[in-house]
């Protein structure tokens, strides 16, 4: 009880000298040494407190934070990549000259050399340089291709000329025939085959007292002539450089060649569609699953090597052309001029469609039955006349084809009027389309070649070779641009991350690329090509990939807009704690030194 | 004593019952803020029916309970009610119980200090009496039983209801004093739902204090207590998380349970602060700020262990408060738990400096959940960011709440040493700064 009353007393003392002179009274004296214990062991858990946090913070966080947020960058075969800036491409042909009996005398055979390399070197630009190398052969016929040469016509021996031997993609077969050879006729000097075959006649001044030199330079340059039309020609290759290079304004004729085949891509959509603006008056039947299978199929088949390709077809009603047709009563009949041709595709092509799931380019054929009302509707070139197929393309998009159906009916028939589509008319258009925009070259012959009739597969083999020449290096012109601007972003950008995965396929790019270019030295030209679509394809991919785009747009200043929000408020007491932690122990240090002196 | 707590249960489960039989039941288990993809009845349902079919209920993404848990529903599922109510109850007479022998040494100490004269002589009023003190166990009870919250999660059957049991019966044990149930109880509540693993600091300063052993390290006794509850601890989640396998045959619960709540893949809007940030966060900084959300439960644990080294019974509350706060998918269940203690500390309301903001705050945004998702999911015309707000708003006022209570702890000790009067040398008045 007296304890109580005590500190009561002692209590109201402290109120009585509530802001007053100090006057201790003996209880709190007594106090005094516990509480200076006691506030010193509540500093050393303030303290230690604030340490832990601190250590927390430094042990675990900052590690935490650097193995979390750094940005990934896998190794790249940059010093690779960097040598693809400078291009050097070697193309190499073989060619086998084939010499027929009369055309080189019995000595002369003796001396003919085994073989013969030319180089013909081109410089592109200053990072890209060609090399053409063809390396020719020199061998007499055997009896065999004597007997085949025999033949009374050339697309004959051509033939027969098959069934003896099967040269590889990418080579060449040149018979040399006495000019004295009725095999050709008169003005045909060269006739091409089917195959990678060509017959070559010797010119008229070659026929007496010659020599070898004479005879070998007499061919040369013919031979030359062959390899550019069968094989490739310079202005094939540039044309195909043109995503590296950038080409001189040259002729324009060159460049609408060059622009009017779709670029090399690893596969191809195409599209059928029927367009039928007017089902009341026409019911149109086409029977495109078998035309596609007749006519189309082989084709593709041959092309399989350069692309893979997919085939759908789709009919299309109260699809209008998006230009009215104008009546010509000179023709009687509408017409659709060269001019207001372009404006035909942009409606329809909205109502065409595609295949969302693969990002290949469609190549669309379309077949336009004109209206009742509209027809018959013809398509007139620039000099006016008449288009005779009725049918126009548009370059790396398509082609069109109208088909007119009023003279299939009389006025007295009973509508819907049921129509059968003459598929192969339509298809012998679409499939000359379809050559022109996949790049099958078919320039006109030069003058004293004759070129052998396409076979029912519509694609020769030395044509297939052409195609995939220039696709060879056009695929691998296009995979280093795109394998070293790659290589150029993601050194200028350091932000971006890049994943095993997206390293892996620039290795893989990086490699095929480098084996593509050693089979075109080789001559390998099939290998060549496949090496490289598995380039073009690693480039893309790594290229497209969308985890390269996560950090690209997030530059350094909005990590700070990330981390300040969160941190700051954290590390400002933290910091405050360790500054007063460390005050605190200079003072002690301070007063340890005062009292030793 | 026990008349008024039997008059609280009574009315606890009849207000449970009539909103069991009320219509408002589908509504309230679909809330999300009472629910969370771990606690959800649908989904133990779910699971239920998956493991009757013989597929695991951890396949597919919808079951994230444990495994114990499943397979006491298969028994019980349908007297899930009761259950949930019994849970309740459990935990309220837990919470009761230990309250009362808490105060009990409470008083005890606060007399031997006396005796001491270890108090400055103005302290008298911080002296807490016994009269005030006999009530609070029955208000701890009360807190709990009849907070909306918990009524809301109990009507939602909520998992939750059964982890707060749980942790009701750690606390009661720890307060006991019984080493191995509370190990048993504690490695049960972790394994349920991982987070309650930093209640092992205060259980430990507890259990020491309880048996007079001071927190030296380099006592051979002190060790031996840490190294004894620790195995126990060990040992019965192990036992309990292989049980947990043979029952189920494989390990899939694992990361279908603790993988789900550390990596926090459902992004479901609750009350918590994870949804929305991670929602919006870069990708390339998920990783780091999932770090840096999960380490942030576990970070306050060493300064406060050494802070509240004398008061594990506070270090208890300011855990599990904590806990609620920032793990990844807390409930108003969570929330309901800790704030069943704040009668305990009705002797610090004196140092309380924003309670009133804060009961606004805390009413306010638990009455504005409803609304803005209303307006937001039905409604359509306020968005994810109005949600948000009020989430951050419920937090932040929860974080204030509990901040002001442990710094009015920390005053309260403070003049229980320096008296309630503080004076500068000069004997001019003196303000208090925490540092």
């Amino acid at each position: 009880m007296g304890r109580w009353s005590h500190s009561q007393l002692s209590m109201d003392e402290g109120h009585v000298t509530h802001g007053g002179t100090v006057t201790l009274s003996n209880a709190l004296c007594s106090h005094s040494q516990t509480e200076m214990a006691t506030t010193e062991v509540e500093r050393r858990r303030g303290q230690l407190a604030a340490l832990s946090i601190a250590a927390v913070v430094i042990i675990v966080g900052v590690p935490l934070w650097w193995r979390t947020t750094e940005t990934y960058r896998a190794w790249l075969p940059v010093s690779q990549i960097k040598e693809f800036a400078t291009l050097q491409l070697l193309l190499s042909v073989d060619v086998e000259v084939v010499f027929s009996r009369g055309t080189v005398s019995p000595e002369q055979q003796k001396k003919v050399p085994m073989t013969q390399t030319q180089d013909e070197e081109h410089r592109v630009d200053e990072n890209t340089a060609l090399k053409y190398r063809y390396e020719i052969r020199y061998r007499t016929a055997t009896i065999m291709e004597e007997d085949a040469l025999k033949q009374p016509t050339a697309s004959d021996a051509d033939l027969s000329l098959h069934a003896l031997s099967e040269n590889p993609c990418g080579s060449l077969v040149v018979y040399v025939i006495p000019e004295s050879s009725s095999l050709l006729s008169e003005d045909v000097d060269v006739y091409i085959g089917q195959k990678r075959t060509a017959i070559l006649r010797l010119g008229a001044q070659m026929r007496v007292g010659r020599t070898l030199e004479q005879l070998l330079a007499h061919l040369e340059p013919r031979i030359k002539k062959i390899l550019h039309m069968m094989s490739f020609s310079h202005t094939d290759i540039t044309a195909a450089l043109s995503d590296r290079v950038r080409l001189a304004p040259g002729n324009r004729e060159n460049i609408v060649d060059s622009m009017r085949a779709f670029k090399s891509s690893p596969g191809y959509e195409i599209t059928f569609s029927l367009l039928n603006p007017d089902p009341k008056s026409h019911r149109l039947h086409w029977d495109i699953e078998s035309a596609v299978e007749t006519y189309v199929q082989p084709l593709l088949t041959k092309l399989a090597p350069i692309a893979n390709f997919s085939i759908d077809s789709q009919t299309l009603y109260y699809a209008m052309l998006g230009v009215n047709p104008r009546f010509d009563i000179s023709r009687s009949s509408y017409t659709l001029n060269a001019e207001s041709l372009a404006h035909v595709i942009n409606p329809v092509e909205a109502r065409l469609g595609s295949n969302a799931a693969s990002s290949n380019p469609v190549l669309n054929f379309l077949l336009y039955v004109p209206d009742a009302l509209h027809s018959p509707l013809h398509i007139l070139d620039r000099k006016k006349q008449a288009v005779h197929s009725n049918a126009f393309h548009s370059p790396r998009w398509g082609g069109i084809m109208v088909y007119n159906v009023n003279d299939v009916y009389g006025p007295e028939a009973v509508l819907p009027v049921d129509i059968n589509i003459n598929m192969a008319k339509v298809m012998g258009v679409f499939l000359a389309q379809l050559r022109l925009l996949l790049g099958v070259q078919s320039s006109s012959p030069p003058p004293g070649f004759v070129v052998a009739s396409c076979s029912s597969t519509g694609l020769a083999d030395w044509e297939l070779d052409r195609l995939m020449w220039s696709r060879s290096v056009e695929n691998v012109a296009t995979a280093t641009t795109t394998i070293t601007s790659l290589a150029q972003l993601l050194d200028q950008i350091g932000n971006i991350v890049i994943n095993d995965n997206i390293a892996e396929q620039v290795s893989s790019a990086v490699t095929s690329l480098q084996l593509a270019v050693a089979e075109l030295e080789a001559g390998n030209l099939g290998f060549a090509l496949q090496y490289s679509k598995e380039a073009i394809l690693a480039s893309e991919r790594a290229f497209f990939d969308p985890s390269l785009l996560h950090l690209l747009y997030f530059p350094d200043d909005q990590k700070f807009a990330i981390y300040i929000p969160l941190f700051l408020p954290m590390c400002v007491p933290i910091l405050l704690s360790l500054i007063k932690i460390a005050s605190d122990a200079r003072q002690k240090r301070r007063e340890k030194q005062a009292k030793k002196d | 004593m026990a008349a008024p707590l039997t008059l609280l249960f009574l009315l606890a489960v009849t207000v449970r019952a009539a909103l069991f039989n009320s219509s408002l039941k589908e509504l309230i288990s679909d809330r999300v803020e009472v629910v969370s993809p771990l606690t959800a009845w649908k989904r133990v349902i779910e699971g239920l029916a998956l493991l009757d079919l013989g597929v695991s209920p951890y396949s597919g993404d919808v079951f994230h309970e444990t495994p114990l848990v499943i397979y006491l529903f298969h028994f019980v599922v349908d007297y899930a009610e009761v259950t949930f109510m019994l849970a309740d109850l459990i935990t309220a007479g837990c919470l009761y119980m230990a309250v009362k022998d808490y105060n009990k040494q409470v008083f005890r100490k606060q007399k031997f200090a006396l005796e001491a004269d270890r108090y400055p002589l103005d302290c008298l009023e911080l002296i807490r009496s016994p009269k005030e003190m006999h009530y609070i166990p029955l208000k701890v009870a009360m807190f709990y039983l009849l907070n909306p919250f918990t009524i809301l999660s109990c009507v939602a059957r909520s998992t939750c209801c059964l982890n707060n049991a749980v942790i009701a019966l750690f606390i009661l044990s720890t307060i006991k004093g019984n080493l191995l149930l509370s190990a048993v109880f504690l490695s049960l509540a972790t394994y349920q739902c991982l987070y309650p693993l930093v209640l092992v600091a205060p259980a430990l300063l507890y259990l020491l204090q309880h048996q007079y052993i001071p927190v030296n390290f380099r006592r051979p006794n002190f060790w031996w207590l840490v190294a004894q509850y620790l195995f126990m601890f060990g040992g019965s989640l192990l036992v309990v998380v292989c049980l947990s396998f043979f029952l189920l045959g494989s390990w899939d619960f694992l990361s279908s349970v603790y993988g789900f709540i550390l990596s926090v893949p459902d992004l479901t809007p609750n009350i918590g602060l994870f949804w929305y940030f991670f929602a919006e966060m870069f990708e390339h900084f998920r990783l780091f700020f999932l770090c840096v959300f999960q380490i942030n439960v576990f970070f306050y644990t060493i300064p406060l262990s050494l802070k509240l080294k004398d008061h594990p019974v506070f270090l208890i509350f300011m855990q599990l408060s904590i806990i609620s706060i920032f793990k990844s998918y807390p409930t108003v269940g969570d929330s309901a738990l800790y704030l069943s203690f704040l009668p305990v500390w009705t002797h610090l309301h004196r140092f309380l400096r924003n309670i009133f903001l804060v009961s606004c705050l805390l009413l306010a945004s638990s009455l504005l959940f409803p609304v803005l998702w209303h307006l937001w999911i039905y409604a359509g015309s306020a968005n994810s960011n109005f949600y948000y707000a009020i989430t951050l708003v419920f937090n932040v006022a929860q974080i204030l709440l509990v901040s002001d209570y442990f710094y009015a702890f920390l005053r309260r000790e403070h003049h229980l040493t320096y008296g309630l009067y503080l004076k500068r040398k000069d004997g001019s008045e003196a303000a208090m700064v925490l540092k």
